[in-house]
């Protein structure tokens, strides 16, 4: 057997123990909250539910079953691909996640896109020549990445939406409605990266196959463009495996704040609910897109560094 | 006929009336808000952007559970047998008139024979029949329809327009019960279509028509053509003005009130007592306030075990908790002390200030009577070693910023007396577990229903149910023979006097033994752009009502 089929069985070993652990830890975890799923799903706040029908209600959803059986019933779901039905919304749990995967998905998407576009730009400009640049781009890095994006949500209502007018505060499914969401999830995201990669952008500056491409008349926005950038993308393209989880927690917040449908809304909502065939369905594909992310950034990385792809032949 | 009890509400809603009427100038002038109503036409056409905080309904059918969201927007496209006016009497609404026999057992409906569903059934007896089978079916799920029809037994279909009502014993409530949300009569083909159809686009006979549900985001809803069967008090017969309501869910109310201002949507609920104070200083958009019936908002004391199975406990706490200047501080002007454990706007609710004033030497002298004499190093008060601990679950869903403030200021200043309260603040399954698991000594839990049967449900002692996942209403824990002999008496008279007296005899049990301390109405606020004209809150548990509305500019 060749290395490489090796190493991708492996992983693939790896991908499933995360997402078992996953789905264990958070199968117990949401039992350790107190709670009653049974009254939530007869109406929550303000409904006043008989004892007949909670009982029956803990029979029909199994609430009434050990936990351990209730967590290998689970399981045994899980294996045969069925993620379960809501408690709350009476809908099979792949559909319900499916209706609103696009939302959260276009979201940090363009999250992402402008978070990387607003690092190279702030990257590439605070590392040119002069002090100042440097000076004023680390202060506006950091502050953007201590940003709370609840704080920055209602700040960019504040100013967009109440006193100019230019952006609708929720989203009203015009294509504007957008702006102000994935705004507020890039803005932090883009300082943690772009402080990564102006760190890195002189480090590799510094690198003598800077000063000889600087010999062979580069100019100097050049080697930044066409060979720094690269080492400095390394550690971006590393990170954005991490902004996954980044993402969805702030999809949480966005789309709360914002009215967008979406799965963050989705799995707050859940989880109030104690929803656990939601939560787990939610939770088990973040891991899964935090897997796949893993791969995916692994083998942008062997594109953008040669020596990774060197390293790896047996 | 059989009149509803005659008694009148004290100036019900008046603000809901005023708003309904004349639009923006009611705040600023408070008084004189007739004038400008002849000058404003209604015109017909256009879409309302209604922007709801509460939770966004699991079910579009109140008869599946029965909560207050479902209620909100059920009432656009469902109606009920009968409705309640301003002054608190019940009128015809889809039932133009009623009997009940000498016994009390037998009530006989006549119902409208010009009415049909929006899917073409017609309104009949039997489709009556299928509605309270459907509620008494426990494949529903109902909790509070099944609750309100908790007396009824069958329905009998007389002819095509009489449903007869078979009674276990009497209920002086069921024509209050019959007029909410939760027991709304719905096509009994639409019913048939099965709990998961159902669930989506419930079919009445209510001027709107459950158009689309895009989950989590809106609901549409078009305008019923054929709409002919407004109750007995709406402004306007016929079709509404409106060509459809655009019903969106925005839990954040910072962002709910952002899409008020900026013009997004046109109304708005669950609007905060800072954001009405502003909102209504400038003139700029108009309120709606309409407290909701049933229950006051009170904190109730768990008697059932110590501390609180001391009636001078339960009385030192209440003298020690300054409710007052709390809400002053933090509602501005929005909420109004309440001294009843029933809504301002219950005909029968019964007040007794002086039973709640604040007095910290009142309440230390009742706790040194109380044997809890000695204070441990943080100033809190024990006895046998046992600190003087009060646990208080409190609902982030159910209760507003405003009111977990409120209830620190309570914790404040009852640790003055010696009390030590400890808040938790749970989501809405975690606070369910700690009322059912009975670990809580305080607990303030909304309750909303029409009229004071309210009471039995709340403080019944069949309401305590030993089981300890089993759901209670009486989280009181008040166990008082005599209390449930004059509810259970007041629920099944006839008599409208002996009636009234009854449940006023039972108020003062209730309050005179410091069983609950009341805080204010249960608040439920709307905000309107001025544009919105004829827009109400309906009498019956006050959600808004579209109807009569329209939109000028």
């Amino acid at each position: 057997m060749g290395s490489a089929v090796r190493r991708t069985l492996g992983r693939l070993a790896g991908a499933l123990f995360v997402l078992w652990a996953v789905a264990t830890l958070t199968f117990f975890a949401i039992h350790l909250v107190p709670g009653d799923p049974a009254q939530a799903i007869l109406g929550g706040p303000g409904s006043q539910a008989s004892q007949e029908a909670l009982d029956r209600v803990r029979a029909d959803y199994g609430l009434d079953q050990p936990l351990l059986v209730q967590y290998f019933a689970m399981l045994g779901r899980l294996v045969t691909g069925n993620l379960g039905d809501s408690y709350a919304l009476r809908m099979p749990v792949a559909e319900l996640i499916g209706g609103q995967l696009a939302g959260t998905v276009v979201l940090a998407l363009l999250a992402l896109l402008v978070a990387w576009l607003l690092a190279i730009g702030l990257a590439l400009w605070s590392t040119g020549p002069g002090r100042a640049s440097r000076a004023v781009a680390q202060g506006v890095e950091l502050t953007a990445a201590s940003l709370p994006q609840f704080w920055l949500a209602t700040v960019l209502i504040a100013v967009f939406s109440t006193a100019l007018g230019w952006l609708p505060a929720v989203s009203t499914g015009t294509p504007t409605g957008i702006v102000l969401p994935v705004v507020t999830l890039a803005v932090p995201l883009a300082g943690f990266l772009a402080q990564l990669m102006r760190e890195h952008l002189l480090i590799a500056l510094e690198q003598p196959f800077a000063l000889s491409a600087r010999a062979r008349g580069e100019s100097a926005t050049g080697i930044r463009l066409r060979h720094a950038l690269r080492h400095a993308a390394l550690p971006g393209i590393n990170l954005s495996g991490w902004a996954v989880g980044y993402l969805i927690s702030g999809a949480v917040v966005v789309e709360t704040i914002f009215a967008r449908p979406g799965l963050g809304r989705t799995l707050l909502r859940a989880v109030e609910l104690r929803d656990v065939p939601v939560v787990l369905g939610v939770v088990l594909l973040v891991a899964l897109v935090y897997v796949v992310m893993t791969f995916v950034t692994d083998a942008l990385s062997r594109v953008a560094d040669p020596r990774l792809r060197q390293e790896a032949r047996p | 006929m059989r009149s509803a009890p005659a008694s009148v509400r004290m100036n019900r809603r008046l603000l809901t009336l005023l708003a309904a009427a004349s639009g923006a100038t009611l705040l600023l002038s408070g008084c004189t808000a007739a004038a400008p109503e002849a000058a404003s036409t209604p015109t017909a056409g256009g879409t309302l952007v209604y922007a709801s905080g509460d939770a966004e309904p699991d079910c579009l059918d109140p008869h599946v559970g029965g909560n207050y969201p479902q209620a909100l927007v059920a009432g656009q496209f469902l109606e009920s047998l009968v409705s309640l006016d301003d002054d608190g009497a019940i009128i015809p609404w889809l039932a133009t008139e009623w009997t009940a026999s000498d016994d009390g057992l037998t009530w006989d409906f006549t119902l409208r024979d010009d009415v049909a569903f929006t899917d073409g059934t017609p309104l009949n007896a039997e489709a009556v029949k299928v509605n309270v089978e459907h509620l008494k079916d426990p494949d529903t799920q109902s909790s509070t329809g099944y609750l309100a029809l908790g007396k009824v037994e069958s329905v009998e279909v007389v002819d095509d327009t009489r449903a007869r009502f078979h009674l276990s014993t009497p209920d002086s409530a069921l024509l209050e019960s019959l007029a909410q949300p939760w027991v709304a009569i719905e096509s009994p083909a639409g019913i048939a279509r099965g709990m998961d159809e159902n669930c989506l686009a419930p079919i009445g006979t209510g001027p709107f028509v459950v158009e689309e549900w895009v989950q989590q985001d809106h609901l549409t809803l078009m305008r019923n053509d054929d709409y002919d069967s407004a109750p007995a008090d709406a402004a306007h017969e016929g079709a509404p003005y409106l060509e459809g309501i655009e019903w969106r869910f925005i839990p954040d109310s910072a962002s709910r009130y952002a899409a008020l201002q900026s013009g997004e949507v046109d109304v708005i609920d669950n609007a905060q007592p800072d954001t009405i104070a502003q909102a209504t200083k400038n003139g700029s958009l108009v309120e709606i306030d309409a407290p909701r019936p049933g229950a006051s908002n009170r904190i109730e004391l768990n008697s059932s075990r110590a501390p609180f199975d001391d009636v001078r406990v339960r009385e030192a706490f209440i003298r020690a908790a300054d409710v007052n200047d709390g809400i002053d501080s933090l509602f501005f002007g929005t909420a109004t002390r309440s001294y009843s454990v029933l809504s301002s706007v219950e005909p029968l609710g019964y007040s007794d200030e002086k039973l709640f004033t604040t007095d910290l030497d009142a309440a230390n002298s009742l706790l040194d009577d109380a044997g809890w004499t000695t204070r441990d190093s943080d100033g809190y008060r024990t006895k046998d070693g046992k600190r003087l601990t009060l646990r208080f679950p409190v609902s982030t869903n159910q209760s507003i910023p405003a009111e977990q403030s409120l209830f620190e200021q309570i914790q404040a200043t009852a640790k003055e007396a010696g009390f030590e309260v400890v808040i938790s603040p749970l989501d809405i399954s975690g606070w369910y577990g700690a009322l059912f698991s009975d670990s809580y000594e305080l607990v303030s839990a909304p309750y909303t229903k029409i009229g004071p049967d309210v009471l039995r449900t709340l403080y019944d002692s069949a309401g305590i149910t030993p089981a300890p996942s089993g759901y209670f209403a009486n989280l009181a824990q008040l166990n008082d023979p005599e209390l449930d002999e004059l509810l259970r008496s007041a629920a099944s008279t006839s008599d409208t006097d002996e009636r009234a007296s009854l449940y006023e005899q039972a108020q003062k049990i209730i309050l005179g033994g410091f069983y609950a301390l009341p805080l204010y109405d249960q608040q439920n606020h709307f905000l309107l752009s001025t544009s919105v004209k004829g827009a109400r809150a309906m009498p019956t548990v006050s959600t808004p009502t579209f109807a009569d509305a329209w939109l000028a500019e």
